[in-house]
């Protein structure tokens, strides 16, 4: 790190320090300030002979800067408030112990009541838009709290001495006023700290200008009603009843403002009520001090509970109703603009209940048209029985990827792909289908597939063509055979020398030889022909049969001798004969080849065996040179080719003829000398 | 019937039937091999004799049977037939002796004409044989002496240079010379050369050789 950046990191750790430190005082200022004005506050609610006031702030406010901060800073608040508290109580004439009494007393209050919440909510803030933190507030700073540091204060004050009440009169007043403070204060300085009280501000300032209305008329008419009751001269007869005056303002402020609008007004409600108390005005004003300040404490505290409460029990049910709403809508787009068909049908009857805009573009029915019928009536299954299948299928359970030809209103036809489930929708059972349209899909395929036949086609007759002179000679062997045996019968005739039996016998030879080259002539068209796939159950001995039958000749002709190894254990599997026939004769007509090389042993070994792993084998063995290491890896590319007239197709198309079979093409060259090629598929029983 | 022995080696069951039976149709006493070795063991290699073969078989192909007849100094003559128009294949046949080379199919007539001018060219090669061995036979009662009279005979040497050249008398030799004539049934001088040479015996020496 050079000198410039530790100057900077430096700088940096001081600048934060600053920062923290600027902070805390901050703090610390705001608690002194709002500690002492609450006492003064305090004492100014004071009903004069008695010693404890009506509304006591400076716990509560202790308690609320204190539930603000993490635990580590909550000597801060204690700290800040000790001088205030000196200054305040000091200058009306109390004794020093006793100062400092209800400095701990308060203190304890605060403490008390931050802990239990704490306690129980761990690491979340207490908020009061829940329920449950309400009723969690009121149980921990609003009862035990000011009641056991009541029992503290009023213990201290009999102690030292100090007023002339009783200990269960301070202990009655000094909780309640202590407990109404913390529902008053507690409240309004969280739900207003909450988001930043600049943040607050700002969005009450910019909100809607109807929304501003509606708060200056909730404000407006709570504190005209309150002035109209509480500081009317106490001997209106109408009294009593008045007192539920303020009530609608106050549930208006708290279903539309939520709990920072009933906390301000409630604020305004007790600052309005206990002022005219004081000034003895308002309903309160009944006999003692003592009874005037519990009259208005108990008012308050019946107010202020039941609206807490019930501030949250409606926030929280506004906000759950936001949500459902919102994920109800969310659901609803999804399915409406879903880029495949939906549809839901009633289980019991099918009658469809709702499709998506997407089945109604694909489909050309209308939302409306499709909505109580079904879709045998639209006729949208073009084969009904899979209607039938796919519904016995859902019964069941989940159905996915079921495939079926759907027809639209025009008669077009989709190949469709469904995912099917059973969902209980208002209490309705009812069938959810997704469908997908292939219809793209599957004419790619098909081309793809077409295109493949082509391929295999084509080096088919590459290959045939390679072989044109092999299969001229397996041809001319019966033709040979069948020309000889006819003119040996002229022959005889001619001379009449001829025995029926004779005569037979070469009648006889003459149609089996006019067989076997019709045999030949049928196989090479087969090999010629472009068709379907079809997979049948075969021998894989047969097959060998068949296609050294066509190459017997080339490869005799070519001096390579011919084993062949049959296996004695059935050898079947299911494939497409003259794919696997055009894979063969590939096999053998390339080892055909490479046994023409000098030094080659001309020996062709064809072997067939079930393998252990539910395979069987076809193995092609040759005598050549066997495959080179340079070219090994490339055997298989499509268009490699070690042929000056190749096409590079054969073993490529092999290949994937075998693989789309289920099955292996292997090559590997042998110790001795000469490669085989392993032809592995799957066996049927 | 002809008596020559004709035999037909082909590894094609059919063809092989069909060859033969047109070659009985026609007398000649053919018997159908499907391998040479099977033929190996049976034929006849004193007598004139045809063999009809196919040039591509597994195993010992018709060309290694070629040599191997060759090589046994058979009297039989080859008519190759052939699946295809092996060029290569046929010329070493032919340059090896082959009296024909045919062509599946072929025509009867074919057939019939290759194998019997092979029957022919065996015979001749028969009679040759036979000749040449009575000659030897001749050759043998002769004396070592007269052997000696006979090859400078044949050179066409006069008596009196062969008397100097083996230090005998003139008239000795008239009289060995006389008996050589006699032991090997010659008529004149020419009759002797003629015999030697198909014996490949007393060729003409170079002025200087010895």
């Amino acid at each position: 790190m050079n000198d410039s950046s530790k100057a900077t990191a430096a700088s940096e750790f001081v600048s934060r320090l600053d920062d923290r430190s600027a902070r805390l005082f901050l703090v610390a200022g705001v608690v002194a300030i709002a500690y002492y004005s609450g006492a003064n506050v305090g004492f100014a609610l004071t009903f004069a002979p008695h010693p404890t006031s009506v509304v006591w702030p400076p716990n509560a406010l202790l308690l609320a800067a204190i539930l603000l901060l993490p635990p580590r800073f909550w000597w801060l608040p204690i700290v800040a408030a000790l001088p205030a508290h000196l200054l305040v109580e000091l200058r009306s004439g109390v004794p020093l112990t006793m100062v400092l009494g209800w400095f701990v007393s308060n203190c304890t209050e605060a403490l008390i009541g931050a802990t239990c919440i704490r306690q129980v909510l761990r690491e979340e803030p207490l908020r009061f838009d829940s329920f449950r933190h309400v009723c969690i507030f009121l149980v921990c700073a609003v009862l035990v709290a000011p009641l056991l540091s009541t029992f503290l204060d009023s213990l201290l004050v009999t102690a030292i001495g100090w007023g002339h009440a009783g200990f269960w009169d301070l202990v009655r007043t000094r909780f309640l006023s202590s407990a109404l403070a913390s529902l008053i204060i507690v409240p309004l300085v969280v739900s207003w700290t909450q988001g930043g009280i600049q943040g607050n501000w700002q969005s009450l300032r910019t909100a809607a200008t109807r929304r501003q209305v509606e708060v200056s008329a909730i404000f407006l008419g709570l504190i005209v009603t309150c002035l109209v009751i509480f500081e009317q001269s106490p001997d209106s007869a109408a009294m009593p009843a008045l007192l539920y005056a303020p009530l609608p303002f106050l549930l208006w402020s708290a279903v539309r403002l939520g709990p920072q609008g009933i906390s301000a007004s409630l604020l305004a409600v007790a600052s309005l009520a206990i002022w005219g108390a004081l000034h003895e005005l308002g309903p309160f004003i009944a006999g003692s001090p003592a009874q005037d300040t519990r009259s208005v404490q108990l008012f308050l505290i019946a107010v202020a509970v039941p609206m807490l409460l019930f501030v949250a029990v409606m926030t929280e049910r506004k906000e759950t109703r936001r949500a459902l709403q919102l994920s109800e809508e969310r659901s609803l787009k999804v399915f409406r603009s879903s880029p495949d068909p939906i549809v839901i049908a009633r289980k019991s009857d099918l009658v469809i209940a709702d499709v998506n805009d997407k089945w109604e573009a694909m489909f050309g029915y209308r939302r409306a048209e499709a909505i109580g019928r079904t879709t045998v009536e639209l006729g949208i299954y073009a084969n009904p029985g899979d209607r039938k299948t796919y519904v016995d299928l859902c019964e069941r359970g989940l159905v996915r990827d079921f495939a079926t030809d759907m027809r639209d209103r025009h008669g077009q036809i989709h190949h469709m792909i469904m995912s099917g489930d059973s969902v209980e929708i208002g209490g309705v059972e009812c069938l959810i289908t997704i469908a997908r349209d292939v219809t793209r899909q599957r004419l790619m395929e098909r081309e793809a597939q077409e295109q493949r036949v082509e391929l295999m086609h084509l080096s088919r007759v590459a290959m045939l063509g390679e072989l044109s002179g092999a299969l001229a000679h397996q041809l001319n062997q019966p033709l040979t055979a069948i020309l000889s045996n006819a003119q040996a019968a002229q022959r005889l005739l001619a001379r009449d020398r001829i025995e029926a039996q004779d005569l037979r016998e070469i009648l006889q030879d003459i149609v089996s030889e006019d067989k076997r080259a019709g045999d030949v002539i049928r196989r090479l068209r087969a090999l010629f022909k472009k068709g379907e796939t079809q997979l049948q159950k075969l021998d894989a001995n047969e097959l060998v049969r068949e296609v050294l039958s066509l190459v017997h000749g080339s490869l005799t002709s070519r001096y390579i001798r011919v084993a062949i190894d049959l296996s004695t254990l059935p050898v079947f599997v299911r494939g497409d004969r003259v794919q696997l026939q055009q894979v063969l004769l590939n096999l053998v007509s390339n080892a055909g080849e490479a046994m023409e090389a000098p030094g080659s042993v001309r020996l062709l070994t064809v072997k067939t065996a079930p393998n252990t792993d539910e395979r069987v084998q076809i193995i092609v063995t040759d005598g050549g040179p066997g495959v080179p290491d340079s070219i090994m890896a490339r055997l298989f590319d499509p268009f490699f080719t070690t042929k000056p007239q190749g096409l590079g197709l054969g073993l490529s198309i092999s290949r994937s003829i075998i693989a789309a079979h289920g099955g292996e093409l292997l090559v590997r060259n042998n110790p001795g000398g000469g490669a085989t090629f392993r032809i592995m598929l799957p066996i049927q029983q | 019937m002809h008596a020559e022995n004709v035999y037909v080696v082909d590894d094609d069951p059919g063809v092989l039937r069909a060859v033969t039976r047109l070659l009985h149709s026609c007398g000649h006493a053919a018997s159908p091999f499907s391998t040479p070795a099977e033929f190996l063991a049976q034929y006849d290699a004193e007598s004139p004799g045809c063999l009809v073969l196919d040039i591509a078989m597994p195993g010992l192909d018709g060309l290694q049977l070629q040599q191997r007849l060759i090589r046994d100094r058979a009297t039989l003559a080859l008519v190759f037939i052939s699946g295809e128009s092996d060029i290569p294949g046929s010329v070493q046949a032919m340059k090896a002796g082959a009296v024909d080379f045919l062509t599946k199919p072929f025509d009867d007539r074919q057939l019939l004409q290759a194998v019997d001018d092979a029957l022919a060219c065996s015979r001749r090669t028969c009679e040759t044989r036979r000749d040449l061995h009575e000659l030897g036979k001749r050759f043998a009662s002769l004396t070592g002496r007269e052997k000696e009279v006979f090859e400078h005979v044949v050179r066409g040497q006069l008596n009196k240079l062969i008397a100097r050249d083996l230090g005998a008398a003139e008239k000795t030799v008239k009289v060995h010379r006389a008996r050589v004539m006699q032991k090997m049934q010659a008529d004149s001088l020419a009759d002797l050369v003629r015999m030697a040479e198909r014996m490949g015996i007393g060729a003409p020496v170079a002025p200087g050789a010895r």
